[in-house]
């Protein structure tokens, strides 16, 4: 079976076209100035719904991660590591990791094509 | 103290064989475990009955059809898996205590081996993001939280181990267990991981089975286990890693038991934990004040905290989402345990959910 591909909404689709472009983008608050990731309709700290995307940096540090040695998701080969990134620029992200890694390890992100869909962000050590 | 503290007590407790392979309908495996609840409570027939269950088990309805139940009162399926393992406690009680049933019959019934495994069971929206990079069901979701918990207190894989060992070690004296052999550190260090640091020896076993209870106006049965104390609740914590301060509360961070019951840690006997992870152990050792948290470490090696699951618990005797747990509770305060407690008053049973979840306090009168 086939990997499972990102399937962009309305709502997500600034994220993945941002990734396009080589650019990690997360929604910002424009009443309490948080980051919103993943994407909602109003933010979860204060409830507005002024959530315009915001070019971020990439870099941060691990916050937690696991390797995966048994994938309950098809047409990825494990072992492969995923992650909670606290960017520097103020946010909790998630994606994957490439090579070891450990809590508070330094990443950058990185993108990887995906075949059959295109950039997704990855993190690297960047140490 | 709740309303409905000591208005209703456990009379009755009836479970399957523990399979993973039942061959056998849920309808079928609830039938039985009903009747035996019912036949170990001496009821012929209860007035209400409530299920909880994940889209995978059968409906109170379709049980109270084959226990010829001629006229059913109160029923009800609650949505839900291990978090309502303790919390089901409460609905029948507040049923029995506001008046509106007398003998509630509860249970949960699963094949889940053989028929619908949680392993892939839906975690939440987030999944939309989090399964392009592989990442699917409970496992990975709450290996992510263990991770950054053995970070966080210094844990290690050998106390995670040692949860287990003793698991495995009181299942032993268990015939209901489906993991009864010693488990020893290098055969631990040994085990596959499933997701880091979680090992499939970390992991409860899935099981096919089912599991009833009766509850009753305490009126009925002055000498059964009382229904004392039941909280449930929930919070910021691992099922929102994107926004919680710490990633590692599961439910028993969020309840305040102590300040419900007017009990304390020191007035439990024994404790049925909610042991679906390893690492879930230690969390709620601390959470409930019953190992202070620096304390942990030496308290997993050294076995000296309060009896924790003396059956085995879901990682040995198996899994009926936590109701089994709840089983044993008031097998203990019968006296007719498994590595019986001796002279167990006050058992604490709880239901795990993430960060949400379910506690309750059984108390022999
Ligand atoms: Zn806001």
């Amino acid at each position: 079976m086939a990997r499972p591909l990102p399937l962009p909404s309305p709502l997500t689709a600034p994220y993945w076209d941002a990734c396009r472009r080589g650019e990690l983008a997360l929604q910002r608050c424009g009443g309490c100035r948080g980051f919103v990731h993943f994407p909602e309709a109003e933010c979860p700290f204060c409830g507005d719904s002024n959530l315009a995307y915001e070019v971020v940096q990439g870099k941060g540090a691990v916050h937690t991660f696991t390797v995966v040695h048994r994938a309950f998701v098809p047409g990825l080969a494990p072992p492969y590591t995923v992650a909670w990134i606290d960017l520097d620029a103020g946010a909790r992200v998630f994606g994957g990791v490439l090579g070891e890694t450990r809590i508070g390890g330094r990443v950058d992100v990185t993108f990887r094509d995906v075949e059959g869909f295109g950039p997704m962000p990855y993190w690297r050590p960047d140490e | 103290m709740q309303a409905l503290s000591g208005r209703a007590a456990v009379t009755g407790v009836g479970m399957t064989a523990l399979t993973r392979a039942s061959g056998r309908t849920e309808l079928d495996l609830a039938t039985e475990a009903c009747r035996a609840a019912l036949a170990d409570a001496g009821v012929a027939a209860p007035d209400a009955v409530l299920s909880y269950h994940l889209g995978d088990s059968v409906p109170a309805t379709q049980v109270a059809r084959a226990l010829r139940l001629e006229r059913l009162g109160w029923h009800n399926d609650i949505t839900g898996g291990g978090t309502q393992a303790a919390s089901i406690l409460g609905d029948a009680a507040m049923l029995i205590a506001a008046g509106v049933a007398r003998t509630v019959l509860v249970y949960r019934a699963l094949n889940g081996r053989s028929g619908t495994r949680m392993n892939r069971a839906s975690t939440g929206p987030q999944e939309r993001f989090t399964i392009p990079y592989g990442m699917a069901g409970p496992i990975p979701l709450f290996a992510l939280a263990a991770q950054r918990y053995l970070h966080d207190t210094g844990l290690t894989e050998d106390h995670l181990h040692a949860v287990v060992a003793a698991s495995r070690d009181r299942a032993a004296a268990n015939p209901r267990a489906l993991r009864r052999a010693p488990l020893p550190r290098e055969e631990y260090r040994a085990a596959p991981y499933v997701s880091t640091p979680l090992r499939n020896v970390d992991c409860c076993q899935e099981t096919d089975g089912a599991c009833a209870l009766v509850v009753q106006d305490a009126r009925l049965a002055p000498a059964a286990p009382r229904i004392h104390t039941v909280v449930r609740g929930g919070g910021p914590g691992c099922s929102a890693m994107d926004r919680a301060a710490d990633v590692t509360a599961i439910f028993s961070a969020h309840l305040d038991l102590w300040g419900e019951s007017g009990l304390g840690p020191e007035d439990v006997d024994v404790a049925l934990l909610y042991d679906a992870y390893t690492w879930l152990v230690p969390r709620q050792l601390s959470d409930f004040g019953l190992v202070k948290r620096e304390d942990l470490g030496d308290s997993l090696l050294n076995r000296s905290h309060v009896p924790v699951n003396p059956h085995g618990g879901l990682l040995s005797e198996g899994y009926v989402h936590g109701l089994n747990n709840t089983a044993e509770a008031v097998r203990q305060l019968r006296g007719d345990g498994v590595n019986q407690v001796p002279g167990a008053r006050v058992a604490l049973v709880t239901g795990f959910g993430g960060s949400y979840g379910s506690a309750a306090l059984l108390v022999r009168p």
